[in-house]
């Protein structure tokens, strides 16, 4: 009986660390390859894409010589990559500097104030959430259009800054908070504002953590919104929307394109995955 | 906390402000352009938006592949990480580097990934490789129908982390008392998932399955890495395709009314779903 269940488990753990080997795979080998050299890369992706040969692409796991030469070419000698990462980096940035001043006063807001349609307002916050971007797409383009902002960078920047995936997660860190910390500062003669700074804000560091990160990452991976609000001004494109187009242009350098792209969430993951898998364990509780 | 609203005010205003400009004013005032024909006189349709945009080829194939590829990618978003996380907590306390591997993508940037997605699912590369080891005929899975496979693949490897962390957390939170009564009395393996682990996870259950949905439903970035903008397979022809076009040509009265009928077919898919997990509740919950 309990051969069988030792039996399970060993069988548990190998299928677990074969699954995460394979999700894992994807950015080993975008890594490993982003040290190959152009010509290498550019052979490689040649053999891509023929439908007639019966032979197989020429693949490996990693380069046959290490070489900085796709790196080189990314961050020195040619400006596109470089310039449409700088693009990803403003977007990102600026999105998190909006929603830093908006998002946490807002949960603030939602959570240790009473007042007559609290309840109503966070309800409709949740049912914006769950609306597919195709629907809120449409409201925020009418007002970008009113204001004449589509086909700027604030397009894209603006309407993340009311995200409401990031209200609802700070405001179930925030209700979950007892109200005696604040009752103690206010016997202090601290107002709600500077009880809100000084006291709410440091409290909530794992949950902002999380919701940074999480933030980063969407801002990092935008397709949508550029595609859409950005239509006729190419050169405001982020780093990501273009990597399928570099692919079709086999220039040798995508790869060190793509590690560079991979990095910084990658170190932002790292640095903050306790806190992400804390936070994403509050979207859970009502 | 605080009680007097004027308090809550400062805190409030900023958001309160974005959402009603970016969101609550436009929607209600994107109304007006559904039920109008945006000629010079603007004259009031009634219902006529709405009833061409519904007939509209277009609409209508990019509806259906949009649900098509959400009915498909929530429900084994769903079970693959229900598995994964009863797969997980079983081998609790070990099983960190796993955690950490399948949670990793919801990070990643899918955008650069896509390079070796295209690589792994070239007709001459690894994957159709292994098929051929096995005997099968290769397939082409970047373009034609079967590109909906590395499509979903794609949307599966980003969101699982997210779905078995949830799971995770309602798994643990059930005490091990319970398993282990359970084992005296002779319960199965089987049983025992189904009577304990089952009925606990329900909320959280729920909980997967909305975002599973809402997540799939936007599902977009993925067509648009591995068919381009304009895709030239009609099976990926989505939703988010037909309201770019229409944006592109300016006809904001065809936009409106599609994100109208889409949000109503929407929650009227969260309604029949919230209804269900309440009736499977009182059945668990009721059946002993």
């Amino acid at each position: 009986m309990s051969n069988q269940k030792g039996f399970r488990i060993w069988l548990a753990r190998i299928v677990l660390t074969l699954f995460a080997v394979i999700i894992l795979l994807p950015m080993v080998q975008t890594f490993l390859y982003s040290f190959s050299s152009i010509p290498e890369m550019q052979g490689l992706m040649d053999t891509r894409g023929k439908r007639t040969e019966e032979t197989w692409m020429d693949l490996h796991l990693s380069p046959h010589k290490i070489s900085l030469g796709q790196y080189e070419q990314v961050l020195v000698k040619d400006e596109e990559i470089l310039r449409f990462f700088t693009n990803s980096v403003v977007y990102a940035v600026a999105i998190l500097l909006g929603q830093a001043f908006v998002v946490p006063a807002m949960a603030f807001g939602l959570s240790k104030f009473k007042f007559r349609g609290r309840e109503t307002l966070f309800f409709m916050i949740v049912m914006l959430m769950l609306l597919p971007f195709q629907v809120t797409m449409v409201p925020n383009v009418l007002t970008l259009r009113f204001m004449g902002l589509l086909d700027t960078a604030w397009a894209v920047i603006l309407p993340m800054l009311f995200a409401p995936f990031f209200i609802f997660l700070i405001r179930q860190f925030m209700i979950s908070l007892p109200d005696e910390l604040l009752e103690a500062s206010s016997i202090d003669g601290a107002g709600p504002f500077r009880s809100f700074l000084w006291i709410v804000l440091p409290v909530c560091r794992p949950v902002l953590g999380a919701a940074a990160a999480l933030s980063f990452a969407e801002s990092w991976n935008l397709v949508e919104q550029p595609l859409t609000y950005l239509s006729k001004s190419e050169t405001l494109m982020p780093l990501s929307t273009r990597f399928n187009q570099m692919m079709a242009g086999n220039q040798g350098y995508e790869f060190a394109g793509a590690a560079l792209y991979i990095l910084p969430a990658l170190l932002i993951y790292l640095f903050f995955q306790e806190d992400i898998l804390a936070g994403i364990q509050l979207t859970e509780m009502k | 906390m605080y009680k007097k609203f004027r308090l809550a005010w400062p805190f409030l205003l900023p958001g309160l402000a974005g959402l009603l400009i970016f969101y609550g004013i436009p929607f209600v005032g994107g109304i007006w352009y559904s039920v109008t024909d945006g000629k010079v006189q603007n004259a009031f349709v009634g219902l006529e938006n709405y009833i061409s945009v519904w007939n509209n080829t277009m609409f209508q194939m990019g509806l259906k592949n949009t649900m098509e590829l959400s009915l498909i990618c929530a429900p084994l978003l769903f079970l693959l990480s229900f598995v994964l996380a009863a797969g997980l907590h079983r081998i609790r306390p070990a099983g960190g580097f796993f955690r950490s591997s399948v949670l990793l993508p919801y990070l990643m940037p899918s955008s650069a990934i896509l390079l070796i997605w295209l690589i792994w699912f070239d007709f001459r590369g690894p994957v159709n490789r292994l098929l051929a080891q096995f005997g099968a005929e290769r397939i082409d899975w970047l373009i034609g129908p079967e590109a909906r496979i590395p499509v979903i693949l794609l949307f599966l490897w980003k969101n699982l982390g997210f779905c078995v962390v949830i799971f995770m957390s309602a798994l643990q939170s059930i005490p091990e008392s319970l398993y282990e009564y359970a084992t005296l009395e002779g319960a199965s393996f089987m049983k025992q998932t189904f009577r304990i682990t089952l009925p606990l996870a329900v909320p959280s259950a729920f909980l997967v399955g909305i975002l599973s949905f809402v997540n799939a439903f936007r599902i977009f970035k993925e067509v648009y890495f591995i068919a381009g903008a304009y895709p030239n397979e009609p099976l990926l022809y989505t939703l988010q395709n037909y309201m770019s076009n229409m944006f592109n040509q300016l006809s904001y009265q065809n936009v409106t009314t599609a994100a109208y009928i889409f949000a109503v077919i929407v929650f009227v898919l969260f309604g029949v779903l919230f209804l269900s997990q309440r009736s499977a509740l009182k059945r668990l919950n009721g059946g002993d």
